[in-house]
């Protein structure tokens, strides 16, 4: 029995292996497709991939194309616009007026303005009405510019009440420098037009950059501006400036305002400016300058034209005038200008950081003759000023005027550049012009002045300042004169300037 | 008083006798940049040896239909050496500053050296670009400078449309098919001839430029004969630049004389040789002949047998409305 069950155990065990193998063998056979599947996957995804890859890397091609195609148009756009900008004209708005300019900068105009608005007090005149003013002392369009690179011109009208001594309320328009400047190079250059002519220290410094609201009592014996040809130049960086011309000639403190000359004689006028240091490392010498300005003419008619004021009174006409602009002398009625008129002015200055100091003399020979009596003399006037200045916040003073290190904005704590200024100058009329030539009962023989001011500069283009001024006379009008120059002669002048001023 | 008049005379003389510094301005078109630079140096060395007077040449580039554009309006050059007549003749007509018949004035109607446009392709030509044809393929880009403003551009459009021509037996429909193929495939019109080498060989766009034959023997120099390779097609276009006197310009500096001898100096050994050196191809045979090897020799067409000379050119296919205006939409 117990083989048997161990035959038929062993015969079942037969079976069971029979059945075990065919099923091994089936999921053998089953794992072999399945790898030949996964192998023939495998192939296919191989074989796919680089027709993908390839795609991609065509895409990426393209995309780097274009992305490099827009990089160079956006260059050569950048390229054709700097190019194109070269041939377009400028337009600059600035400190220094509103600007014009040609591509190649050959053609250049600036609009610039100057706006002066002042009032002067005076005290203690009691024997003067009416002086005391609020006026409009300089209201100028100015246009400057070139043409063709080498000609520079200037334009430049008069809408204010500029005319010191007058007594008119009225502002007559008139041109004050209109002129055309050929520059052959800095040190060669030829003027002509109407413009100041080479003479005068301080009459040569502009407008805007005096140290008062008017220029000192040396003023009155300097010519004004003229009509005339000019050879000047800078050398060696200026150095050496030189100026020399020919002019139609005009009386001391006078001015051509009729855009002809009336006679036939002229006018030489020159000067020489040295600033021997300027080119030099030494920087406390470097804006120390010294020179001469001087002017001969001669008239061989007698004529009024080139004398000051002989009318008397405050006319439109110049005459010696004091810094309140009132006149303190003036030549009677019957004297006219004669023969031979010259003018010497030796002159200098000395600027070191916040320090100047402007020193002049001029020496006025006057050739004069009286009409009715037909006596004639030379005249020797002479007036002399120094005048000095401090910029106490720090600023550097120039011959140019200051500029601010920090324009006013009291937001931001800046408050521009203060300076205080001083001034004394005399001018004494030759003895020999009494009574011959000039009332010795209604003019001054001298005058002596002395002033000073607070200067405040609030940014490049606008300026504020006040000053006082007191002047005395030698001689002069009696005590109860009610006209000028007797009125102004007879009493010490004191007055009270302010100005506020925009200059671009 | 005899001292005097030596020491006068004397003076006299050592002023006379003293060197003169002359200067020139030479306006061109852009590729000609390096021949000039080279060829200035060696025509100073000689007006020195010969009249003992300095000359320095100053050079002016672009292209050369804005070149000569900036002559008509008052650049002064002295002389001129543009990419083609055409430019030069606009000079003389605008401006009248040098007569019509300029051209006559120097041998070879005033063209002292020739050159063709070729191809610069990148290393290994990917694109297999052998001839004309080639460019108007599908995903083929070409660079080449706008014919408006580039003589050297008008050059290679002049070229293709000759290659259109000769291939379709003078069917002018269907080189104007052929053209506006090829200017489809044109991503960037630069204003000059060196504009474009900048495109394809710094900028690394387009499959092929467009080149004169010396700017691109100037690219493969600079750009390395491992990046770049030049094919050149079996026909091509003859270009002639000329050269030109301003006449009137020359004359209100003083230059005439020196600026006469420094054109003329173009056709002597030394100046057919920078030439040749440059990449141009030289008039004199023998310095042709010693250069050969610079130059593949191919067919080449002139202005004159395909298109009725340059002002008939200029005006049927550049001039405003013509046919590129017609092709090229950007």
């Amino acid at each position: 029995m117990g083989a048997q069950f161990a035959v038929a155990a062993l015969a079942d065990d037969t079976t069971t292996n029979s059945t075990e193998a065919a099923e091994i063998e089936t999921l053998k056979q089953e794992i072999q497709k399945l790898d030949q599947k996964v192998s023939d996957l495998e192939s296919q995804q191989q074989a796919q991939q680089p027709v993908a890859d390839n795609a991609d890397k065509k895409q990426i091609q393209d995309l780097d194309q274009k992305v490099r195609i827009l990089s160079r148009e956006r260059e050569l756009d950048q390229d054709a616009a700097a190019a194109a900008a070269k041939t377009q004209p400028k337009i600059t708005l600035g400190a220094s007026g509103l600007g014009f300019s040609s591509a190649d900068s050959n053609f250049v105009a600036t609009i610039h303005g100057l706006i002066q608005v002042d009032s002067r007090t005076f005290s203690q005149d009691d024997h003067v009405q009416g002086n005391d003013s609020i006026l409009l002392r300089r209201a100028r369009p100015i246009i400057t510019g070139t043409v063709f690179h080498d000609f520079d011109f200037n334009f430049t009208p008069e809408f204010g009440n500029a005319t010191p001594g007058a007594t008119s309320a009225a502002s007559t328009p008139s041109i004050y420098d209109a002129y055309i400047n050929y520059r052959y190079s800095p040190w060669l250059q030829l003027e002509a037009g109407r413009f100041k002519p080479p003479v005068g220290l301080e009459y040569l410094q502009t407008d805007t950059a005096t140290s008062f609201n008017e220029r000192s009592l040396v003023s009155d014996l300097i010519p004004g501006r003229d009509l005339g040809f000019e050879l000047h130049g800078d050398i060696a960086g200026g150095v050496v400036s030189y100026a020399a011309g020919i002019f139609n000639g005009v009386g001391d403190n006078q001015r051509n305002t009729t855009d002809i000359g009336f006679q036939n004689d002229r006018e030489f006028d020159g000067r020489l400016f040295v600033q021997p240091f300027k080119a030099t490392g030494i920087a406390a010498l470097q804006n120390f300058g010294v020179g001469a300005g001087g002017s001969w003419g001669s008239s061989s008619i007698t004529n009024t034209l080139g004398l000051p004021n002989t009318t008397g009174g405050g006319s439109t006409s110049y005459g010696f005038s004091t810094d309140g602009q009132q006149q303190f002398f003036a030549y009677s009625a019957t004297t006219v200008a004669a023969h031979t008129h010259w003018r010497f002015s030796p002159q200098g200055y000395y600027y070191y950081g916040p320090f100047g100091l402007l020193g002049e003399y001029v020496i006025s020979d006057q050739g004069v003759e009286n009409s009715t009596t037909l006596k004639t003399a030379n005249l020797r006037n002479t007036a002399w000023e120094i005048s000095g200045g401090c910029v106490l916040t720090g600023e550097d003073a120039a011959y140019n005027g200051v500029t601010p290190r920090h324009n006013f904005d009291p937001r931001n704590g800046g408050w521009g550049a203060w300076q205080v200024v001083a001034r004394y100058a005399e001018l004494n009329v030759d003895s020999a012009a009494f009574p011959t030539f000039a009332s010795a009962t209604t003019s001054a023989s001298a005058a002596q002045a002395w002033s000073l001011g607070l200067n405040w500069y609030l940014n490049r283009n606008i300026r504020v300042n006040a000053s006082y001024s007191h002047t005395t006379f030698t001689g002069g009008g009696a005590a109860t004169a009610t006209t000028a120059p007797a009125s102004v002669s007879s009493h010490p002048e004191s007055v009270f300037f302010t100005r506020v001023q925009l200059a671009f | 008083m005899k001292t005097f008049f030596k020491i006068l005379l004397a003076s006299s003389l050592a002023i006379s006798a003293s060197a003169k510094e002359i200067k020139l301005l030479n306006v061109s078109y852009d590729p000609t940049r390096e021949l000039y630079t080279e060829y200035n140096a060696a025509f100073a060395k000689y007006w020195k040896a010969k009249t003992g007077d300095d000359v320095t040449i100053s050079q002016s580039h672009g292209g050369s239909g804005k070149q000569a554009q900036s002559v008509i309006a008052g650049l002064e050059a002295d002389v001129v050496t543009l990419a083609l007549s055409y430019d030069i003749d606009a000079i003389s007509q605008q401006a009248g500053l040098l007569p019509a018949n300029w051209q006559s004035r120097l041998p070879n109607n005033s063209t002292p050296y020739t050159s063709t446009i070729v191809f610069l392709v990148r290393k290994g030509n990917p694109k297999g670009i052998k001839d004309w044809d080639d460019l108007v393929k599908p995903h083929v880009s070409v660079v080449v400078p706008n014919p408006k403003t580039s003589g050297g551009a008008r050059w290679a459009y002049l070229g293709a449309y000759a290659y259109a021509l000769e291939t379709y037996g003078h069917d002018d429909a269907k080189a104007k098919d052929f053209i506006t193929k090829l200017y489809k495939n044109v991503p960037i019109l630069d204003s000059g001839a060196r504009g474009s080498t900048i495109t394809f060989a710094q900028r690394g766009i387009g499959d092929v430029l467009l080149a004169w034959e010396n700017e691109a023997h100037l690219a493969l120099k600079e750009f390395g004969a491992d990046n770049f390779e030049i094919v050149t097609p079996p026909l091509s276009i003859l270009a002639e630049p000329p050269v030109a006197v301003v006449d009137k310009n020359a004359k209100r500096h003083g230059t005439t004389e020196v600026a006469n001898e420094y054109l003329k100096y173009l056709y002597s050994d030394e100046g057919q040789e920078i030439a040749a050196k440059n990449f141009y191809r030289p008039r004199n045979q023998d310095i042709a002949a010693k250069y050969a090897a610079n130059f593949t020799q191919l067919k080449l067409v002139t202005v004159d047998q395909e298109f009725g000379g340059w002002t008939k050119a200029q005006a049927t296919h550049f001039a405003d409305g013509g046919v590129f205006d017609q092709i090229y939409q950007p």
